[in-house]
C-alpha cells in the first residue's frame, strides 16, 4: 500500500500534471463564484478537452477544477449571499452576515482553510477505508437514504427563529415547489399547468439564483447603501483570524469532515445535503446555537470542512462500485471509459497507485485553492463596499445570464425573476429562506426513497430495516435538541431574573 | 397597510396556495399524492395556526420590516414628513419593476443586449457614472459577459425578437 501511495504522488509530480491542476484549480475558482455554475459544469465543459492526455494529468484537470469550485461557491455566498451553486447555500447562513459585520477576510479564510482541512482528511479517510467500505455500502438502503433526508430536516428548527411555524410554512412550500415536474415514481406530470418546460420541474439553480441573488439586489436597491458602508461598518478582521479559527475548531471539523465522507460515500445524496447536514450538526452541538445565522464563524467552518471532504467520498463508490457518488462523480466516470479505466473492485487492487493518484489530487488541489483563496481574500473582502448602484445592475445582469446559461432556457429566467420576488417578500415577512430551499433539496429525495423502501419493504419497512430505525431514532434525538436546549435556556434565564 | 393586515394577507395567500395544491393532488394517482395531499393539508393547519397566533399576540411581537428605510433629507426639510411605509412601498414596487424590465428587456433584445441596455441605463439614470463614463463601463462589463459564458462556456444566446435578424445574418 505504502508503494502505491508513493506511485499515485510520483505520477502527479510531472510537469504535465502540476499545469493541468493549476488550469483546473483557476478555471474551477472562475466558475464556481459565477452564480448557478458549479462543479458538475466545470467538468462537462471540461471533458472534451481531455482526449489524448496521460490519465493522471486529465484527472489533475477534471478533479483539480472540480475540488475549487466549492470555494468558488463559497466566496458569492459569504459575500454577498448569492451561492454560485446548491452546494454554497449553507455558507449563506453565517458568511453573510460576518461580511456585514466587517469580517469578510475572516470569514473568506475561515472557508478556505476549513475546506483544505475538511480536504485532506477526507483524503485520509479515503486512503484508510478503501478497504473497508464496500460491505458498509452494501448494507445500506433506500429507508437509510430516507432517514438522512429527514435528519436533514432537522435544521428547520435552527433557521425557525421567531416563529417556528412560519419557518415550517416555508419548507413546506420548499417541499411542494421541488414537487413541480413530472413525478419520477409515477411519471405522473405534477402541478405543470401545462407548460411543457415545467414537466423538467424547477431548476435548483435557478431558484436559489432568484430567491438569494434577485431578492438581494432587490433589498440593495430599495435601500440604495452598499452591502456594507465601510464608514459604518469597516473591515476590521484578518486573514489570519480566519485561518486560526479554522485550526482551533479542529474538532468541528474533524466532525464536519467526517461527515462529508459519509454523505460522499452514499450514492446520489450530494454535497448540498452534506452542506445543511453540517450545518445542522454545528448548530446542534454548539453551546451558543442562538449565534447561528447571526455570524458564527463555525457555521462558515463546518459546512466548508465537510464538502472538502465529500470529494474524497463521493470517489469511494465511484471507484469501487462503478456508482457515481454524485452528478460530478458521474462526469468523471465518463472521463474514465475515455482515459480505458474500468472501475470496479480491480481498482482496488490492480489500480492502487491511480486510486492513490486521485487522493493526492484531492490533497494538492485543496492547498492549491487554499493558498490563491488567502492570497486574493483581501481584495475579495472590498467587493461588499462596492456601491449599491454598481453593485445592482452587475449582479443581477450576471443572475439573469447565469440563470439562462443552466440550461439554455428563456423560461428559467422568468423563474429567477418570480423566485427573486418571492424571495423578498419571504424575508419581508419572516419567512424563511433557508427552510425553504432545505425542503426543496431534500423533497425529492424522500419521496423517491420512500417510495422505495414502500415497495420493497412493504409499510412496516422500518422494523425490517433496524439500521433504519436506529437512524429514526437519532433524528427524533437530534431535532429535539434544540427545543430542550431552549427550553433549559428559558428557566436559566427566568431563574437567574426571579 | 398596517404590519398585521399584511401578514394576514399573507397567510391568507398561503391558505389558498395550500387548498389550490389539494385540488390539484386530488386528479394524481394515489402514489403520485401520497406526499403532497397530506403536505398540504399540513400546510393548512400551521398557516390557520400562525393566523390565529398573529391576531391573537400584540402587534409589537410581530417583527417590524428587514428593510427600514431612512426618511428622506428633503421630506423633513420641507417640513412634511413622509409615511415611511408608502416611500418603502414604492421603493418597493420599483424594485420589482427593475427586475421586470430587465426581464422584458431579455425577451425584447436578447440577452448579450440587455445586458447592455439594463447596466448602462441604470448606471446613467442612477448618476453613479456620466454619459460616456456610463457606457463604457456597460460596454467592458457586457464584453466580459459575452467572452465568458458565450465564448467560453459556450452557453447558445437568446437572441429575444432580434432571433430573425441574427438568423439573417447567419
Amino acid at each position: 500500500m505504502i508503494e502505491a501511495i508513493a506511485h499515485g504522488l510520483a505520477a502527479l509530480l510531472t510537469p504535465h500534471a502540476l499545469l493541468f491542476m493549476t488550469l483546473g484549480v483557476l478555471y474551477g475558482l472562475v466558475i464556481g463564484i459565477l452564480p448557478g455554475l458549479g462543479g458538475v459544469v466545470a467538468m462537462a465543459l471540461l471533458l472534451p478537452f481531455t482526449y489524448g492526455f496521460p490519465t493522471e494529468a486529465t484527472l489533475a484537470l477534471l478533479l483539480g477544477a472540480h475540488i475549487a469550485t466549492i470555494w468558488g461557491d463559497s466566496v458569492t455566498s459569504i459575500l454577498f449571499s448569492v451561492p454560485g451553486s446548491a452546494k454554497g447555500l449553507a455558507l449563506c447562513f453565517d458568511g453573510y452576515p460576518m461580511t456585514q459585520q466587517g469580517q469578510a477576510k475572516r470569514a473568506l479564510a475561515a472557508s478556505a482553510t476549513g475546506a483544505l482541512m475538511g480536504g485532506i482528511i477526507g483524503a485520509v479517510f479515503l486512503a484508510l477505508c478503501i478497504p473497508l467500505i464496500r460491505p458498509v455500502i452494501l448494507a445500506l438502503g433506500p429507508s437509510e437514504y430516507l432517514m438522512m433526508a429527514l435528519w436533514g430536516l432537522t435544521v428547520i428548527a435552527t433557521f425557525s427563529e421567531g416563529s417556528l411555524m412560519k419557518g415550517l410554512i416555508a419548507s413546506l412550500l420548499g417541499v411542494l415547489v421541488a414537487f413541480i415536474g413530472t413525478d419520477v415514481v409515477t411519471a405522473t406530470p405534477r402541478f405543470t399547468f401545462g407548460f411543457e418546460f415545467l414537466m423538467d420541474g424547477i431548476s435548483f439553480p435557478v431558484a436559489m439564483i432568484g430567491l438569494f441573488a434577485v431578492s438581494e439586489m432587490m433589498k440593495l436597491a430599495i435601500r440604495g447603501t452598499p452591502i456594507v458602508d465601510r464608514s459604518v461598518v469597516p473591515e476590521t478582521s484578518t486573514v489570519w483570524q480566519g485561518v486560526r479559527d479554522a485550526v482551533s475548531h479542529w474538532w468541528l471539523v474533524m466532525r464536519s469532515s467526517l461527515l462529508g465522507l459519509w454523505i460522499g460515500v452514499l450514492p446520489g445524496v450530494g454535497a448540498s445535503v452534506a452542506g445543511l447536514a453540517a450545518y445542522a450538526q454545528a448548530a446542534q452541538t454548539s453551546r451558543t446555537p442562538e449565534r447561528f445565522g447571526k455570524g458564527a464563524v463555525e457555521g462558515v467552518i463546518a459546512p466548508d470542512a465537510t464538502m472538502g471532504a465529500n470529494e474524497g467520498g463521493g470517489l469511494m463508490p465511484t471507484l469501487a462500485f462503478g456508482i457515481p457518488g454524485g452528478e460530478s462523480m458521474a462526469l468523471l466516470l465518463v472521463a474514465f471509459v475515455s482515459l480505458g479505466v474500468v472501475p470496479g473492485p480491480d481498482m482496488l487492487t490492480k489500480n492502487l497507485p491511480l486510486v492513490f493518484s486521485m487522493v493526492w489530487i484531492i490533497v494538492l488541489a485543496n492547498i492549491m485553492v487554499t493558498l490563491i483563496g488567502l492570497g486574493i481574500t483581501p481584495w475579495l473582502a472590498r467587493l461588499p463596499a462596492l456601491q449599491a448602484n454598481l453593485m445592482v445592475p452587475t449582479v443581477l445582469s450576471v443572475c439573469v445570464v447565469g440563470a439562462y446559461a443552466v440550461r439554455g432556457r428563456i423560461e428559467d429566467v422568468v423563474v429567477a425573476v418570480v423566485f427573486g420576488v418571492l424571495g423578498y417578500l419571504m424575508d419581508k415577512y419572516r419567512y424563511s429562506r433557508a427552510n425553504f430551499v432545505i425542503g426543496m433539496v431534500l423533497a425529492v429525495m424522500i419521496e423517491r426513497n420512500l417510495h422505495i423502501s414502500l415497495t420493497l419493504y412493504g409499510n412496516d419497512f422500518l422494523i425490517d430495516r433496524p439500521i433504519a430505525l436506529a437512524m429514526l431514532v437519532f433524528v427524533v434525538v437530534t431535532g429535539a435538541l434544540p427545543f430542550v436546549r431552549n427550553r433549559r435556556r428559558r428557566k436559566t434565564l427566568k431563574a437567574a431574573a426571579a | 397597510m398596517s404590519r398585521i393586515t399584511q401578514e394576514n394577507l399573507i397567510a391568507v395567500l398561503l391558505l389558498a396556495l395550500f387548498a389550490g395544491v389539494i385540488v390539484l393532488t386530488l386528479e394524481f394517482g394515489p402514489r403520485a399524492r401520497l406526499i403532497p395531499l397530506p403536505l398540504a393539508v399540513f400546510g393548512i393547519v400551521l398557516t390557520l395556526v400562525q393566523l390565529a397566533w398573529q391576531n391573537l399576540r400584540s402587534t409589537d411581537d410581530l417583527q417590524m420590516d428587514l428593510i427600514r428605510v431612512e426618511e428622506p433629507v428633503a421630506a423633513v426639510d420641507a417640513g412634511k414628513p413622509r409615511d415611511p411605509h408608502k416611500t418603502t412601498f414604492a421603493r418597493e414596487l420599483a424594485a420589482t419593476g427593475l427586475v421586470v424590465l430587465l426581464l422584458g428587456l431579455v425577451y425584447v433584445v436578447g440577452l448579450v443586449p440587455a445586458v447592455f441596455l439594463f447596466t448602462a441605463g441604470y448606471l446613467v439614470l442612477s448618476h453613479q457614472y456620466r454619459l460616456v463614463k456610463g457606457l463604457v463601463y456597460a460596454a467592458a462589463f457586457t464584453v466580459v459577459m459575452h467572452l465568458l459564458f458565450i465564448m467560453a462556456l459556450q452557453v447558445t444566446p437568446y437572441h429575444g425578437l432580434l432571433q430573425p435578424f441574427v438568423d439573417s445574418l447567419g
